[in-house]
């Protein structure tokens, strides 16, 4: 073992065990690194060079010349490139809210207070877990048609509220709360609304925020919903724009390719962001454990 | 007398109030589920046992069993492909909760720029739904990425001595490693924040009385995260059914919207999920017992079934 002086006066311990750490945690960030690293460099790698073949990792000649073709090609189409912004933030946003706002109370109540029936509700969740989005796709848009949504913002909104693992998550968590300190709140003559915001939504942060990251990011790249509810160019959101604009993924014309990788890296730079801001969040210590058997 | 008891019906007691603003609370959701899971699940389950005649009204014909028929005795793609899926799933799964909970472990430990590791650990899933993570699919990066076929790690010499069969086994499990590490974003996370709610007192108590790294980790990190674990294993299940890489979607996808045979796409799909079923119901037969929910639960728990469960509670009263 060997001690090495940091700053501030704080000992650096070079351990075995420190150093097979860092070599494990180095390689494994090597190979989970790999696709950000190909979807940054893609994003500036001129045309020749996207169609080597295999393909390069690292860019030679960098330029920036796809995204100069993608904000051509966003600008020639008759709804601003903003409107399809503002599409999917609203959307987004407007999902993100409502799931963690009926996720987290109804979990909690079905926790907390027992209503009648809640182990049958319980297994209803359990059994929409099972099932992909994928399946009840074709019947949720006759649903969405036969209420007359088709077309609007509440089309994309509504199915995408109530998700069974959102609602598991939340309950997972909600379990854990002890119920001495909302009897205790109770006697201290606090309300129930009062009980739920006060103590234990900050007590459930790592909870909700890792919900919000989840939601973000499966809504913010959702194309598939969009595809089926929308029909008007100015409603379609960033995803479904830039696919089509740029030329689709599964009809990606020659030309188009470069704006296809810069549209990639552009697409995914708000989750990025969301993560990194939530990651300090999630990680936070839940305080409820300060209670004594 | 009488009024006495009509005064009592009128009157709900606090319990039963309890249970209706809980009921109310939990509405929004049910209804959600009702509306966009419940009602489109007997949609498909009418359409499994139905053939549609005709698509503009979606009028469905009972025709029995005719259909599940079909997929079992007619369709010669169907079982094969149905094993396959089913392999690679019960292969990758057990691997993808293995190697997050280890990642989990090191990334919760005193690191130097943790909060680093930790968002490059979860760029794979935040990529996933995108278009690049399709691309290197379809490049095969995830296969070639640990490639000792070109003889650059190890030399040609040794590859010869132990043989052809070897490495193409070995080049295999390097693939799927990536591939987990790709899919195992979620997981890492969900094992951190169960990490996190794990009190530090206990690791202290457990220390000062003694316990190695190795009991404390089976003994005190293993009981706390058994929500979280159960959490991911019901996640990496499904994820890795419903993936779209997931060749069996793809064939249940040409069948129901490809050929525009309803009924039949939709009675492969719940074989599929048949299956999964039984899968879920197996993992929660088996962590029903093992599972810790809060101090006083497991003392109550432990009343019933004593033993199977390693409760701080016991840890506690044994120490003092």
């Amino acid at each position: 073992m060997i001690k090495i002086k940091w700053f501030k006066g704080q000992w650096i311990h070079i351990t075995f065990a420190n150093i097979a750490l860092y070599t494990i945690m180095g390689l494994l960030v090597c190979f989970t690194a790999l696709p950000l690293v190909y979807l940054v460099s893609t994003a500036f790698k001129p045309l020749d060079e996207l169609f080597l073949y295999p393909p390069q990792f690292i860019v030679r000649k960098p330029t920036t010349q796809n995204f100069t073709d993608l904000f051509m090609s966003l600008n020639s189409s008759s709804v601003p490139f903003i409107r399809f912004t503002f599409n999917s933030v609203i959307i987004t946003v407007g999902i993100v809210a409502a799931t963690v706002v009926v996720s987290s109370i109804g979990a909690y109540s079905l926790v907390k207070f027992k209503p009648p029936g809640g182990k049958r509700i319980f297994d209803l969740v359990l059994m929409a877990l099972m099932f992909s989005p994928h399946v009840t796709k074709i019947p949720s848009y006759m649903v969405v048609n036969k209420l007359g949504l088709i077309d609007t913002y509440w089309a994309l909104l509504l199915p995408s509220i109530a998700v069974a693992y959102n609602f598991f998550l939340m309950k997972q968590f909600c379990e854990q709360y002890p119920d001495e300190l909302i009897e205790a709140a109770r006697i201290d003559g606090s309300g129930e609304l009062r009980i739920f915001l006060k103590l234990v939504m900050p007590a459930l942060g790592p909870a909700w925020s890792t919900l919000i990251v989840f939601s973000f990011v499966s809504n913010w790249n959702d194309y598939f919903s969009p595809l089926i509810y929308i029909t008007s160019q100015a409603m379609k959101t960033l995803p479904l724009a830039l696919q089509t604009i740029a030329g689709g993924a599964a009809t990606a014309s020659i030309g188009r390719a470069g704006a296809v990788a810069a549209s990639g890296l552009l697409m995914t730079l708000p989750t990025i962001v969301i993560f990194t801001l939530m990651q300090s969040k999630v990680m936070e210590t839940m305080t409820y454990s300060g209670i004594k058997g | 007398m009488e009024k006495q008891i009509k005064r009592k019906k009128k009157h709900l007691t606090l319990r039963q109030k309890d249970q209706l603003k809980g009921l109310f609370f939990v509405a929004p959701f049910i209804i959600g589920i009702a509306l966009f899971f419940a009602y489109p699940i007997g949609l498909s389950i009418r359409l499994a046992f139905g053939k549609v005649e005709n698509i503009v009204g979606f009028q469905v014909a009972f025709v029995g069993i005719e259909n599940f028929k079909r997929a079992f005795l007619v369709d010669t793609n169907f079982i094969p492909l149905f094993l396959q899926t089913v392999g690679n799933t019960l292969l990758k799964f057990p691997l993808t909760v293995v190697f997050s909970l280890i990642i989990a472990i090191m990334l919760n430990r005193k690191i130097v720029c943790r909060g680093l590791f930790r968002v490059i650990f979860f760029i794979p899933f935040l990529l996933g739904a995108g278009v690049v993570m399709n691309q290197l699919r379809a490049l095969g990066v995830d296969r070639e990425v640990l490639s000792i076929m070109d003889g650059k790690i190890i030399p040609y010499n040794i590859l010869n001595y132990f043989g052809g069969d070897i490495v193409t086994a070995v080049q295999k499990v390097f693939g799927i490693i990536v591939q987990v590490l790709w899919d195992s974003g979620v997981q890492i996370l969900l094992f951190l924040s169960g990490l996190q709610s794990i009190s530090p007192a206990l690791y202290e108590a457990a220390k000062i009385d003694g316990a190695t790294e190795w009991e404390i980790f089976w003994k005190i990190t293993i009981p706390m995260i058994s929500p979280m674990m159960l959490l991911n294993i019901i996640y990496t299940l499904v994820n890795t059914f419903v993936d779209y890489d997931n060749q069996m979607l793809g064939y249940i996808d040409t069948w129901g919207f490809g050929n525009a045979e309803f009924g039949y796409g939709a009675a492969l799909g719940w074989i599929y999920f048949a299956f999964v079923g039984l899968l879920m119901a197996i993992v929660f037969g088996v962590m029903k017992g093992y599972m810790h929910t809060n101090e006083v639960e497991e003392v109550k728990k432990r009343g019933r079934k004593s033993r199977k469960v390693f409760t701080i509670e016991r840890t506690k009263k044994r120490s003092y």
